[in-house]
């Protein structure tokens, strides 16, 4: 998207979808409620499509419309809903009682991250008044910000919701940095089998924990 | 030209889960597992002799292409697979004579297991960054089924672990391609060859330096978290404890070999593009941590499992020093000690598999004498400690000594010094650990697994070939191999 400059009026368009991601990442972060985070994951699903079928508008690129589409499709509908359904409902999860950090605290090191992010892919790495410019940072803040959420998080759940939260904000900067990226649709289409790979894998594993617990403190100790 | 010829080294392992997800009997798989390894073995020779007599094997786009390099890792993957197939039929049927698995687990077993194995050795056969980074996934979603197959709460978190972290990894080695990918967008040429590593290695000079910076940096963290480098390793004890034994073999002694091709590949890359000096100190740095990490974490480790796993870690280490040291002697040392060191730690998971199956143990202290009840196996388990450790005359002395030597020729004589003695650590760590449960008053209740000759020939087998292989490499070097290791050291100066 080498032509694309900030001041295009699709430019403007994305980079505000691009700011509201950043918030439903953060607002994913703030929340306790296994159920607020797959709502949030949604949203911002959603958003990510927005901005994937821009950028495919603006560059008349019918890769990025199949991609925006799958986003929609499996991001902002089948992914959350599987998880809701498979994981919330049949594990019977509320709240999210493993969170290291306190709320506050999460959020002053998610803003420290967001800064940090600005810092080091600073727009002047990239060339001038594009709009990679100000988009790649924003989505390198929500990769770190989904990796926060699975670093101060030890529920399987929430780490998995962190990572999907990771793998928007690496699509974000994706479809801005490298429009033209091949395999970028194969590419979506793994990481989309990989989570509900994932999903079914975390409601083996949390089925298989009801029925015989570990003994507290049991896991990741070395013997 | 002759695009088939890897494309169907590929797809012969395949034959094992086909015959698992066919027919009911767990022997055909088992049988139809270690035939299709043997042949993509045969095969793999053939494809790495043809890419030092000639030019590579390449299809467009780079989409499968063979060098030297590619050949190499493609012989190392499927000498491993053609072992742990091997140990994985007498290991599975133990298990389901005793009633530890169920038929259908062992076939749900065999059907990974050849997955796993053909995308391995798909992925060292391209050159397509994007596909690599799709076919190394590939192959650790095949591998996650087999760690928590034998039903414990703790191979299944072993496995979430795993899975989550390397999902994390993958994903940062994805924006490590897309900076890549961008650091290549001012350069003529289809979007395609942008991804294609042999045009961003001859244009490697033309490549914008601060994308090609970070894309590389990311990349070795992705792949790292891959191949077990500290600080990205902490999934990786776990679930090279919790897999059935030949599964841990080809976790150790196979993908962690592949994570370093795709290192290897950016790193070749980052030699070119930036000056040796930038991905050495990366590589040195990794390598050092991982080394410090492993021999550490390897002192009073009750299961022998878990250590064989931080010994893996170490090794990596060990891998990554030899690269960051560089030269021809660094690339070639640690090229070379990663062909040993899967040899090794194959012996090792294979012959201590049969030790958890004889005792129901895998804890040391409660292990002791195995070499009174199980001569065979504890002869092995004696050469494969010695050889993992590096004691000569096995062929991991003999790399580690190149990757000391290159280390010398550098002008930080030092980091040797250190090098030396995180690896007399690890000596000492280890065999205190085996030491105790090889030798010593019989501790522990030994019941013999294998029934009749020829489970015991299967058992005991691979890792005879496996060790001999490795006593050999420490005596003389094929030129043929040697010929190979030329070509990829070459490839990434």
């Amino acid at each position: 998207m080498q032509e694309l400059t900030l001041a295009s009026p699709g430019g403007a368009i994305l980079s505000l979808d691009a700011v509201l991601i950043l918030l439903s990442a953060l607002a994913c972060l703030g929340s306790k409620l296994f159920d607020r985070y797959l709502t949030y994951y949604a949203l911002q699903s959603v958003l990510l499509a927005v901005a994937a079928a821009t950028a495919a508008y603006l560059e008349g690129d019918a890769a990025l419309w199949v991609l925006a589409g799958l986003t929609l499709a499996l991001k902002g509908w089948a992914i959350p809903t599987a998880a809701r359904r498979w994981l919330v409902q049949r594990l019977e999860l509320k709240r999210d009682s493993g969170i290291t950090a306190g709320l506050s605290l999460t959020l002053v090191m998610a803003t420290a991250l967001c800064a940090f992010a600005y810092l080091a892919v600073s727009p002047e790495r990239i060339a001038h008044g594009l709009l990679a410019a100000s988009v790649v940072p924003i989505s390198t803040a929500v990769v770190l910000l989904g990796a926060l959420g699975m670093v101060v998080r030890r529920h399987m759940v929430a780490q998995l919701i962190g990572w999907l939260v990771m793998e928007n904000g690496v699509f974000l900067g994706a479809i801005t940095l490298a429009a033209s990226f091949p395999l970028i649709v194969e590419v979506g289409i793994f990481f989309d089998l990989l989570a509900g790979f994932l999903i079914m894998l975390a409601m083996t594993t949390g089925l298989a924990e009801r029925i015989s617990p570990l003994p507290a403190g049991r896991s990741g100790q070395d013997s | 030209m002759m695009v088939w010829l890897p494309v169907l080294t590929a797809a012969l392992p395949l034959a094992g889960s086909a015959a698992a997800a066919l027919s009911g009997r767990t022997g055909w798989a088992a049988f139809a597992a270690v035939a299709g390894a043997a042949g993509s073995l045969v095969l793999a020779v053939v494809v790495a002799t043809l890419t030092i007599t000639g030019a590579p094997l390449a299809s467009a786009g780079a989409f499968v292409y063979v060098d030297g390099l590619g050949g190499f890792f493609l012989v190392t993957v499927a000498v491993v697979v053609l072992l742990a197939s091997l140990g994985s039929a007498s290991y599975l049927a133990v298990e389901e004579r005793s009633g530890q698995l169920s038929a259908r687990r062992v076939r749900i077993y065999f059907g990974a297991f050849g997955l796993f194995a053909a995308s391995m050795l798909a992925a060292v056969e391209t050159a397509n960054l994007g596909l690599l980074f799709i076919l190394v996934e590939a192959a650790t979603l095949a591998s996650v089924v087999l760690v928590p197959i034998e039903g414990r709460t703790e191979g299944l978190e072993a496995g979430w672990r795993y899975v989550i972290i390397s999902s994390l990894g993958i994903t940062v080695a994805l924006v490590g391609a897309l900076f890549l990918f961008y650091s290549a967008s001012a350069l003529p040429g289809s979007a395609q060859s942008h991804l294609a590593w042999p045009f961003l290695l001859a244009h490697a000079h033309q490549l914008a330096p601060t994308a090609l910076r970070l894309g590389f940096l990311l990349g070795v963290v992705g792949y790292g978290t891959k191949v077990g480098l500290a600080p990205m390793h902490t999934w990786l004890p776990d679930a090279h404890a919790e897999a059935p034994a030949p599964a841990s073999a080809m976790l150790s002694g196979a993908l962690l070999n592949v994570g370093m091709y795709a290192v290897i590949r950016l790193l070749a890359i980052a030699n070119r593009g930036l000056g040796t000096q930038y991905g050495g100190r990366t590589m040195l740095i990794f390598g050092f941590l991982s080394v410090l990490v492993g021999a550490v974490f390897m002192i009073r480790r009750r299961d022998f499992k878990r250590l064989f796993a931080y010994s893996s870690v170490e090794h990596m280490g060990i891998i990554a020093v030899g690269l960051g040291f560089g030269g021809v002697l660094g690339i070639y040392g640690a090229l070379l000690h990663s062909l040993n060191h899967s040899l090794g730690k194959t012996v090792l998971f294979l012959s201590g598999g049969s030790v958890a199956l004889a005792y129901g143990t895998r804890r040391t202290d409660r292990l002791g004498g195995v070499t009174g009840a199980m001569p065979w196996t504890g002869a092995l388990l004696v050469g494969a400690a010695l050889a993992i450790l590096g004691a000569p005359p096995f062929g991991l002395f003999i790399s580690e000594f190149t990757i000391v030597r290159a280390g010398l020729q550098g002008d930080q004589p030092w980091l040797v010094a250190l090098l030396l003695t995180l690896l007399a650590v690890a000596f000492l760590a280890f065999m205190r650990t085996v030491g105790g449960m090889l030798f010593g008053a019989p501790r522990g209740v030994h019941r013999e697994p294998y029934l009749g000759a020829r489970e015991h020939l299967l058992a005991v087998g691979p890792s005879a070939v496996g060790l001999l292989a490795l006593l050999g490499l420490g005596l003389w070097i094929p030129s043929w191999l040697n010929l190979l290791l030329a070509h990829s050291v070459a490839l990434v100066r």
